[in-house]
C-alpha cells in the first residue's frame, strides 16, 4: 500500500526523513519495500516578479523579461509564453536548476544554463505548470497570486497553500494481520509508538445519537453479515472537480481523481481505513436502504458498467426496489453520483470479513474497499468517517449535512476484548525481561487501554481497530515489535540435546547414491514436477506405469496446460534435459535425478489417502561413455552401461536378493527392458527407449534409462547401512576358466544362475568374460567363456576343484545342452 | 712373468671404458677365451718355475678378477646410462580422462544447510508433497477464509469446497512440523528439507516450485533470543562471520511473534552500495499450533523457521535467475 510522506505528516510530527521513517517502520513490522520521490526536484525554483517585458530585437515570438527574484538584481530571461505580462508573479527556474522536462510521454532531466537566444542572454526560465509537473496545463506560464512572496522558494510557498511540490511515496507491504495499518492514520499510529510522538486525528463534529426522524429508513436484514450500517445525508451540493491539493494526494497514492464527492470518499478511506460509498440520494427508491444477502440468480450492474451475476450469499445494499451496491465491494451504476447530483447518502458500514471475502472471490472482483473489509475495519470508526467525509464534501462541493439525516443501525455492537498480559510470560517468550512500565507505555501508544490487574498482570483492552489481537501472545508480539527485535539480546550459549541424532537412512543412502553416480560420470538434475497431462499419461504406461499403477494426478488450477499434471515418473523431465543439452552441443548425456513421483491410488495412498507418492531415482544415458582418450574410439552408451551402474549401485547400497528379468516385447516407450526385483518385490526397471521416442526428443544416440523406486530401496537397504564385514579369507583362491558352446539363444544369465547354484558352496564368484560367435563355432551357436573363483576356509585340493568343475559342466550340459569348447 | 703382471696391473688402472663397445673390446682384449692377454698368461703358467707358481697363480687370479670387475662395472654403468636415455613416449599427451559427474547445486546447498543444523542437534524429517488442508493450513493456524491464505498462491489437487476442505501441493515445508508434533512429544528439534509449490508467474525471481528447509525446536524454555542466536549462527556460517543481519517483525499465522531475517548484500551498482535481502521467515510457534497437536503451550515454547534454498543458493553462488537451476545445462552443472 502506498503512503504519502507529506500526507502522513498531517497526523504526526515525527521529525524523520523519508528514509529514516521507512527504516523505523520496517523494523517495527510495517515493511517499506520502496521509497519513491514524486514530483520535480524543486530546488532552484523561486518566485519572481516580472518587472518589465521588452521586445526581442531578433525574434517576433520571443520577449525579454526583467525578473526580480529578490537578490542580485533583476535577471534577463527570454520568454516565449503568450501570457507573460509585466507585474506578474511567476515561478522562475534559476541557472543550475534541474527540471524534468516533458519529452513526448516521458520526462527527461534538463539542467538550466545561462544561454543566448537569438543574441540575447537568458539567465533562467519562467515555467509553466506542466514543466513543474504541477498539472497538465502547458498553455503558457504559471501565474501566481499577487501576494506570492518574491524570492521565496516555490516549494515553500506551495506548502503554505497546502500544495506539495515534492513528496515521497512509501510502499508498505501490509501483512494480513494488520488491517489497522491500511491507512495514513493507521500508519501514523505505529509511527507514534515507534517515535514516542502523538497522533493528531482531525477534529470532526458529530452528534452522540442518530436522528429521531430520519428522511430515509435503514433495515439490516442480515445482521451477522452487516453488524453496523451508518447512513448520512448531505444536501444541496454541486459536484465539481476536486481542488489541486486533493488531486495531488490521491495521485500520490495511485488513485485517479474523479470528482469532489468520489475523491473525498477515497480520501477518507486512505486517511482512516474506513471504506465509504456515496449514493445519489435522489436515485434511491423509498428512500430506503435494505441490507440483505443475495439468493442467487440476480444480475447487477456495478459502476464500472459491467453486468455481474451475483452469487448466492453476496451481501447486497438495496433501496426499496432493487440492489444499489455490492456491499463492501462496489457500488451500482443505478445510484452513482453524477454531475447533476445534489443530495447524497454517505454509507459507512462494518461488513463481516468472511462474507465480503467469499463474495469478492466468487465475483473475482477485488477492490480497495473489499481488501479492507475482508481484513476487518475498525468496528468503531463508522460515524467518524461518515461525518469526516460529509464535512469535507460540504467544504469542497457546498451543501449541508442534513441534521436529521443520520442513521446508525447497529444490530450487533462489538465489545472490546479484554486480555490479561503476564509480565513474566513476556520474559518467558522473548528471553528478556521488560518492566511493566515499558509494556504499559508501548501498548498505550498503540491504542490499548492498560491497567494493572494484580501482581505482575496487566489488563489490556484491545481497541476495535485491532481485530488481529486475540490472545496474550499477540500482545507480546506488539510489545516486542515496538520495543525492537534488535534490542532483544542473543544468549551467548546454546543448549544442545544430550543425544546425537542419527542421520535418516534416506539421507545417508542418497549421499551414497550421489557418490556412486557422480563417480561414474552422471550429473544430477532438478526438473519440474509439473508437466503436460498428455505427457504424464504417455509415460504412465507399462513398464514405467502399468495396469496396477494409478492414474496421473492433476492440479485444478494449473499455471498453464504445460504444467497441468504431476509427474508419474521422472523420465519426461530428464528427457527434456537430454534434449536441451543435446541442442546446446553436448554429446555425452548422462544424468540422474532424485525426486517425488505421483499417482492416484484409489485403494489407499502413501500419506494422504487417495494419492501414491514416493521418491524415485532415474538414471538416463545417451552418447559417448567411458574414458576419453586420444588412443580410444569413443563408444556410445547402451543398456549394459546403465545395467552395470545400477548393479554397482544396488550392490554398494547392499540391496539384498536383487534379480532382473528380461522382457523383449517392445512398448510405446521401450524397445526392451529388464524388471528389477529385490526379495521378490519390484523395485524398478532398466530399458532402452524406442527409436521413435528418442527421435521425438531430437536425440541421435540410443537412450538407456533406469528408474528405481527409491522409497522401496531405502526400506531394503536401511538395515544394511551398518556394515558387518566378514573376516578376509586367508586361504588361496583357485581361478578356473570354462568355455562352453551353446545354442545362440541361450541366456547367459540363466547359465550363470545354474553355475552359481551348482558351484555352491565352493564357488565364490562367477562372471562372463567372453561371448563369441563366428569362425570355429557352428552356425546358430555361440561360445560363452566364464571365469570362476573357488575357495574355502582351507586350501582346496585339485581333486576337490576338479570335482566341482565337473559338476558345473555336467549341470550346464544337462540344462542347456552345453558342450565344453576345446 | 711377475713383471708382466705388474705391467698389466698398471695398464688396467688407466683403462677408461665409455661405451658398451669399448667394454666388449676390453673383455676380448684381456679376457677373451682364445687370445685374451690374461687368458694367455694362464696358458703360460706351466712355464713358470714350480716354486714360483703359487705366487704367480695368486697374482694372476687377482689380475683376472680385477679385469672382470672393471668390465662388469663398466657394463652395469653403461647399461644404466643407456636405459636412462629419453624414452620413446610423449608425456605431454593428455591423460585418459574418466567422466566425472556432478551433484546439483541445490542438492549441495540443501546438504550444507542440513549439516549445519545437524551439528546443533537437529535431525531431519520428511513429508509428502501432496498435502491435506489440515497439515498445510488449518493446523498451522490458517483459518478457513482468512486472508493469510492469500499469502501463498496454492495449487489445488482437490477443491477447498470438497469433502476434505482441499488437497494441495504443499505451499511450504511447515506441514512437516505438524506431522512430527502429532507423533513425537517434546523436546522436538527437527529440520525438514523439501520441495514446495506456489502458483506464481514464472520469472527470473520466482518459479512454480522451489525448495525450503523448515526448522522446529519445541522444548521447555525456548525463547525468541534462542531463535535469534540460532539464525545468526546460520547466517554467519553461510555468509561469513562479518555478515550484517537484521531481524524484523513480520507475520506468519503459525508463529507469534513472527520475524523475517534480512542480510545486507553489497552491490556496487546500487545507489546505497547494497540492499537488504530477505533470507528466511521465522518466529515463536503459535500457541494455537501447539494446541492443535496436543502440546501444552503453557509448558512448552518453541521456535520455527523456514528458508528458501534457491534464494540462499542464488546468493552464495551469485546467480540472478532462479530458472537456471531447473534448466540443467551441463555447462552450468559442471561448475559445481
Amino acid at each position: 500500500m502506498d503512503i504519502s510522506f507529506r500526507w502522513l505528516s498531517d497526523y504526526i510530527a515525527h521529525g524523520r526523513s523519508p528514509d529514516e521513517l521507512a527504516h523505523a517502520l520496517t523494523m517495527g513490522g510495517l515493511e517499506v519495500e520502496s521509497v519513491t520521490p514524486r514530483g520535480p526536484a524543486s530546488e532552484g525554483v523561486v518566485i519572481g516578479h516580472v518587472n518589465t517585458v521588452r521586445a526581442h530585437p531578433d525574434a517576433d515570438k520571443l520577449v525579454l523579461c526583467d525578473v526580480d527574484v529578490g537578490s542580485n538584481g533583476p535577471l534577463q530571461i527570454v520568454c516565449g509564453a503568450p501570457n507573460v505580462e509585466a507585474g506578474q508573479r511567476v515561478p522562475v527556474a534559476t541557472v543550475g536548476t534541474t527540471l524534468r522536462m516533458p519529452d513526448g510521454d516521458t520526462r527527461v532531466p534538463f539542467t538550466l544554463e545561462e544561454v543566448e537566444l537569438r543574441g540575447e542572454a537568458s539567465q533562467g526560465m519562467i515555467c509553466s505548470a506542466h514543466e513543474l509537473e504541477l498539472s497538465d496545463d502547458h498553455e503558457g506560464i504559471l501565474v501566481l497570486p499577487d501576494d506570492a512572496p518574491v524570492g521565496t522558494p516555490l516549494a515553500d510557498y506551495l506548502a503554505t497553500q497546502g500544495l506539495a511540490l515534492t513528496d515521497y511515496v512509501l510502499d508498505i507491504a501490509i501483512t494480513p494481520n494488520r488491517p489497522d495499518a491500511v491507512s495514513h492514520i493507521g500508519v501514523a499510529r505505529d509511527v507514534a509508538a515507534l517515535t514516542q510522538h502523538a497522533v493528531r486525528r482531525p477534529d470532526v463534529d458529530y452528534p452522540r445519537e442518530d436522528s429521531d426522524a430520519p428522511p430515509f429508513t435503514v433495515a439490516v436484514e442480515a445482521p451477522d453479515a452487516c453488524p453496523r450500517y451508518v447512513g448520512l445525508r448531505v444536501t444541496g451540493i454541486t459536484v465539481e472537480e476536486s481542488p489541486d491539493w486533493l488531486k495531488q494526494r490521491l495521485t500520490a497514492v495511485g488513485l485517479r481523481p474523479r470528482n469532489a464527492v468520489v475523491d473525498v470518499t477515497n480520501y477518507v478511506m486512505y486517511e482512516c481505513g474506513q471504506p465509504l460509498h456515496a449514493f445519489d440520494y435522489d436515485r434511491l427508491r423509498g428512500p430506503a436502504i435494505r441490507v440483505r444477502q443475495a439468493e442467487g440468480g440476480e444480475s447487477f450492474t456495478t459502476l464500472d458498467h459491467v453486468a455481474r451475476d451475483v452469487p448466492a450469499g453476496t451481501l447486497l445494499i438495496c433501496d426499496a426496489d432493487k440492489p444499489v451496491a455490492l456491499a463492501g465491494i462496489m457500488g451500482g451504476a443505478n445510484s452513482e453520483v453524477t454531475d447533476s447530483t445534489t443530495d447524497l447518502l454517505i454509507e459507512s458500514a462494518y461488513f463481516d470479513p468472511v462474507t465480503i471475502r467469499k463474495a469478492a472471490k466468487a465475483l473475482q472482483l477485488a477492490t480497495d474497499s473489499s481488501y479492507r473489509f475482508e481484513r476487518g475495519v475498525d468496528a468503531d470508526g463508522q460515524v467518524w468517517a461518515a461525518f469526516r467525509a460529509a464535512a469535507l464534501i460540504t467544504e469542497l462541493a457546498g451543501g449541508t449535512i442534513d441534521p436529521d439525516g443520520f442513521v446508525d443501525a447497529h444490530p450487533r455492537p462489538q465489545e472490546p476484548l479484554i486480555l490479561n498480559l503476564r509480565v513474566a510470560r513476556v520474559a518467558h517468550l522473548l528471553g528478556t525481561a521488560l518492566p511493566a512500565d515499558t509494556l504499559t507505555q508501548i501498548l498505550s501508544a498503540l491504542g490499548f487501554r492498560v491497567a494493572a490487574a494484580g501482581e505482575g498482570v496487566l489488563r489490556c483492552e484491545v481497541p476495535l481497530f485491532r481485530p488481529d489481537v486475540r490472545q496474550e501472545v499477540d500482545l507480546i508480539e506488539e510489545v516486542a515489535r515496538i520495543y525492537g527485535y534488535d534490542q532483544i539480546p542473543t544468549p551467548g550459549h546454546t543448549r544442545i540435546p544430550t543425544h546425537t541424532p542419527q542421520a535418516l537412512p534416506s539421507t545417508m543412502l542418497r549421499a551414497q547414491a550421489r557418490t556412486v553416480l557422480t563417480g561414474t560420470g552422471y550429473r544430477e538434475a532438478f526438473t519440474n514436477s509439473m508437466l503436460r497431462k498428455e505427457t504424464a499419461e504417455r509415460f504412465n504406461q507399462p513398464p514405467l506405469g502399468g495396469a496396477k499403477a494409478g492414474a496421473t494426478v492433476e492440479t485444478l488450477n494449473p499455471i498453464s496446460r504445460e504444467m497441468a499434471a504431476l509427474r508419474p515418473t521422472l523420465l519426461p523431465g530428464l528427457l527434456d534435459v537430454l534434449q536441451f543439452n543435446h541442442n546446446h552441443g553436448q554429446e555425452a548425456l548422462h544424468f540422474f535425478e532424485l525426486g517425488h513421483v505421483f499417482r492416484q491410488d484409489a485403494d489407499g495412498g502413501s500419506v494422504v489417502s487417495g494419492y501414491a507418492e514416493h521418491e524415485a531415482l532415474l538414471v538416463a544415458s545417451s552418447g559417448p561413455v567411458g574414458t576419453t582418450a586420444w588412443d580410444q574410439t569413443p563408444r556410445s552408451a547402451d543398456v549394459f552401461d546403465v545395467k552395470g551402474v545400477i548393479e554397482a549401485l544396488l550392490q554398494e547400497l547392499r540391496v539384498p536378493d536383487v534379480a532382473m528379468t528380461a522382457v523383449y516385447e517392445p512398448t510405446d516407450v521401450t524397445q526392451h527392458h529388464l524388471t528389477i526385483t529385490a526379495q521378490g518385490a519390484p523395485i524398478g526397471m532398466i530399458a532402452t527407449l524406442t527409436a521413435d521416442l528418442t527421435a521425438a526428443y531430437d536425440l541421435e544416440q540410443e537412450v538407456c534409462i533406469a528408474e528405481l523406486d527409491w522409497a522401496a530401496i531405502v526400506a531394503l537397504a536401511a538395515p544394511h547401512l551398518e556394515r558387518r564385514p566378514t573376516p578376509v579369507q586367508r586361504y588361496p583362491v583357485v581361478e578356473r576358466d570354462l568355455a562352453v558352446v551353446v545354442d545362440a539363444a541361450t541366456p547367459a544369465g540363466a547359465m550363470l544362475d545354474v553355475i552359481r547354484a551348482t558351484g555352491a558352496p565352493l564357488l565364490k564368484a562367477a562372471d562372463v568374460f567372453d561371448v563369441y560367435q563366428g569362425e570355429g563355432i557352428p552356425e546358430g551357436q555361440k561360445s560363452l567363456a566364464f571365469t570362476l573363483r573357488l575357495g574355502a576356509d582351507r586350501t582346496l585340493t585339485d581333486a576337490e576343484v576338479d570335482a566341482q568343475m565337473e559338476a558345473i559342466v555336467k549341470a550346464l550340459r544337462s540344462t542347456f545342452d552345453a558342450e565344453l569348447r576345446r | 712373468m711377475l713383471d708382466r703382471i705388474d705391467e698389466l696391473r698398471d695398464e688396467l688402472t688407466d683403462v677408461s671404458l665409455n661405451t658398451l663397445e669399448e667394454a666388449e673390446d676390453f673383455r676380448i682384449t684381456y679376457l677373451g677365451q682364445r687370445s685374451g692377454i690374461i687368458t694367455n698368461l694362464f696358458k703360460k703358467i706351466g712355464q713358470v718355475a714350480p716354486e714360483d707358481r703359487p705366487t704367480v697363480g695368486k697374482q694372476l687370479n687377482a689380475l683376472k678378477q680385477r679385469a672382470e670387475a672393471i668390465h662388469q662395472e663398466a657394463r652395469d654403468r653403461l647399461e644404466r646410462e643407456d636405459e636412462a636415455e629419453p624414452p620413446n613416449v610423449d608425456l605431454t599427451l593428455p591423460g585418459r580422462t574418466p567422466r566425472v559427474g556432478s551433484v546439483h547445486p541445490l542438492a549441495q546447498t540443501l546438504r550444507d544447510i542440513t549439516r549445519l543444523f545437524e551439528r546443533f542437534g537437529f535431525s531431519v524429517a520428511e513429508g509428502p508433497e501432496i498435502e491435506d488442508d489440515w497439515h498445510n493450513f488449518t493446523a498451522l493456524n490458517f483459518p478457513p477464509e482468512h486472508p493469510a491464505r492469500d499469502m501463498q498462491d496454492t495449487f489445488f489437487v482437490e477443491p477447498p469446497e470438497g469433502p476434505r476442505n482441499g488437497v494441495v501441493l504443499r505451499t511450504h515445508t511447515s506441514p512437516v512440523q505438524i506431522r512430527v508434533l502429532e507423533n513425537t512429544a517434546p523436546p522436538v528439534r527437527i529440520i525438514a528439507p523439501g520441495r514446495v509449490y506456489r502458483n506464481e508467474a514464472i520469472s527470473y525471481k520466482s518459479f512454480c516450485l522451489f525448495h525450503q528447509v523448515e526448522g522446529l525446536y519445541v522444548d521447555e524454555g525456548v525463547t525468541l533470543g534462542d531463535l535469534k542466536q540460532m539464525l545468526r549462527t546460520f547466517a554467519e556460517a553461510f555468509f561469513g562471520d562479518d555478515v550484517q543481519m537484521r531481524f524484523r517483525p513480520s507475520y506468519f499465522p503459525f508463529t507469534e511473534p513472527s520475524a523475517e531475517v534480512d542480510i545486507w548484500w553489497a552491490d556496487p551498482e546500487h545507489p546505497d552500495g547494497g540492499r537488504w535481502m530477505e533470507i528466511l521467515g521465522s518466529g515463536m510457534v503459535h500457541p494455537n499450533v501447539l494446541d492443535a497437536v496436543g502440546v501444552d503451550p503453557e509448558r512448552y515454547t518453541g521456535y520455527a523457521f523456514g528458508m528458501g534454498v534457491e534464494r540462499i543458493a542464488m546468493l552464495r553462488y551469485g546467480i540472478d535467475d532462479i530458472r537456471t537451476f531447473y534448466e540443467n545445462d551441463v555447462r552450468f552443472l559442471q561448475q559445481f
